[in-house]
């Protein structure tokens, strides 16, 4: 999920841009923008007294707009190449920064794979962050239809690890 | 019935020069004269030497440095840790016996300790050599109202409390390798295992394991390990007493987690890096895709390492096996 912090950054990077509309897609939020281009940016040489008839509303820079709105819960994601994940329609995020392990010591058998049967309490994977191990449970009911995440990768808050489809 | 035998030793232990009359002791507690006599009994197992005599009563001659429920109990002065004491004469983790007692709703707080683990681990299941009654073997179970993604702090938390209490009863000086490894002269004194049950927003609890090799000699360490791991007493030659540790651990403990929830890591993260190993010197950081040379600079506001190079700059790192000690 963005920050508004983030979101500011992004506004500004597509204000200074030729960029004209941009979209920006993740963990099931939308975030669209579109420039207002039709105001055109008038400098500050208005305001000389040689100019008398400079408008009277000061002439507003490249406007932007923004749209953020959550996606259905259910919503399928669009990738017309994977089919079967047509079906998932959940997913299982990290709750923290950290390394992704899909078993719990490397010489152990991975804790699920692709069509693994999980209940809520099922653990799915450990998140490692400052040595700290967190076995992170399925909390739903259903099939493991994609892992998107490597063993040993790098995961940030809120990244998608797997994809379930619910029962 | 465990009441009753902490209430029993503190009044034996109120008037230690003089005896305690059975009749005295009989009244204060509401029990008869035999159950005295059986609680007696257990103190007994437990290591207390108690004196008996006719006609005047009984007497400590002296408080066992046995761990058990009672011994660590007694003088403990916590508000909330250690009220509930788990103690093992010989279990294969205190971690898995502390997980097992969490989901069955241990209460926050609750200590479980054995004197022997037959499969104590440590990170990635590795094996940590806990012999009998030679160190500290001991897991807590905590359920502290933060967001999973500020757990990793208690790791730190854990981590100089145990210097603290190392620094405070023994001449040795500890460092902390990070985020969480004792080291006394650049081998290994202490362990700390953090792992959690969370949800996506909320913690279901928490399991600090802790390991301290107390009063191990050279011999007692299996050879792979000797040249990487001591022990407080090797390294100080002072034979030391494990239940005043485990009291004082467990009362620091208390000390600065309470600060910690309250105010957050800010006061842990001067502390950590007081003792912090290898500050300012380069290190190399192996993660799965790059192997970084850098220079350590301390930890962030949220106890990740900070790290520098000339072409990146500084960079927070929450993972990755570093190499401490390659030159």
């Amino acid at each position: 999920m963005l920050k508004a912090q983030e979101i500011r950054e992004l506004i500004q990077l597509i204000d200074q841009s030729e960029i004209g509309e941009f979209t920006y897609e993740t963990d099931g939020v939308t975030v669209s923008m579109k420039k207002s281009n039709n105001h055109s940016a008038v400098t500050a040489n208005t305001k000389t007294e040689t100019v008398p008839d400079q408008p009277s509303e000061p002439v507003k820079t490249a406007g932007t707009e923004i749209r953020t709105e959550p996606k259905e819960a259910n919503a399928p994601k669009e990738e017309p190449a994977a089919e079967k994940t047509a079906e998932a329609d959940k997913e299982i995020v990290s709750p923290m920064v950290g390394t992704f392990y899909t078993k719990p010591t490397p010489e152990s058998d991975i804790y699920v794979q692709k069509g693994s049967k999980v209940e809520a309490d099922t653990v799915v994977c450990i998140v490692e962050a400052m040595k700290l191990f967190n076995e992170i449970e399925a909390e739903t009911t259903g099939e493991i239809t994609d892992i998107l995440v490597e063993d040993g990768e790098l995961v940030e808050y809120g990244q998608p690890l797997f994809r379930v489809k619910t029962k | 019935m465990e009441s009753t035998r902490y209430r029993l030793i503190e009044l034996l232990e109120a008037s230690r020069e003089q005896y305690v009359s059975g009749q005295f002791l009989s009244e204060k507690l509401n029990i008869s004269r035999s159950a005295i006599w059986k609680h007696m009994k257990e103190l007994k197992k437990d290591g207390y030497v108690i004196e008996g005599i006719r006609r005047k009563g009984y007497r400590i001659v002296k408080s066992p440095d046995k761990v058990s429920e009672n011994t660590v109990q007694w003088g403990l002065q916590t508000n909330w840790l250690g009220k509930q004491i788990i103690h093992k004469a010989t279990t294969n983790s205190t971690q898995q016996v502390a997980h097992q007692a969490a989901r069955e709703n241990a209460e926050h707080g609750t200590v479980i300790i054995a004197d022997e683990q037959t499969e104590g681990k440590g990170r990635m299941e590795r094996h940590w050599h806990s012999p009998k009654n030679k160190g500290i073997w001991m897991s807590l179970i905590l359920r502290p109202p933060i967001p999973p993604a500020a757990a990793p702090q208690l790791t730190l938390l854990t981590a100089t409390v145990l210097a603290d209490v190392i620094t405070e009863y023994t001449t040795a000086s500890p460092n902390i390798k990070w985020p969480n490894d004792l080291l006394i002269r650049d081998k290994k004194t202490a362990g700390i295992l953090t792992e959690m049950q969370a949800e996506q927003d909320r913690i279901k609890y928490v399991v600090a394991g802790i390991g301290i090799n107390v009063n191990h000699s050279y011999d007692n360490f299996p050879s792979e390990i000797s040249n990487k791991a001591t022990s407080l007493k090797l390294e100080t030659g002072q034979d030391l007493q494990v239940v005043p540790i485990i009291q004082h651990i467990l009362r620091c403990f208390e000390r600065s987690y309470d600060a910690f929830i309250r105010d957050g890591f800010s006061t842990i993260k001067n502390k950590w890096e007081s003792y912090g190993y290898k500050i300012g010197e380069a290190i190399k950081i192996r993660t799965n895709h790059e192997i970084l040379e850098a220079t350590f600079t301390g930890i962030a506001e949220d106890g990740a390492l900070l790290v520098h190079t000339d072409s990146d700059g500084t960079r927070k790192m929450y993972s990755g096996e570093i190499e401490w000690f390659r030159k």
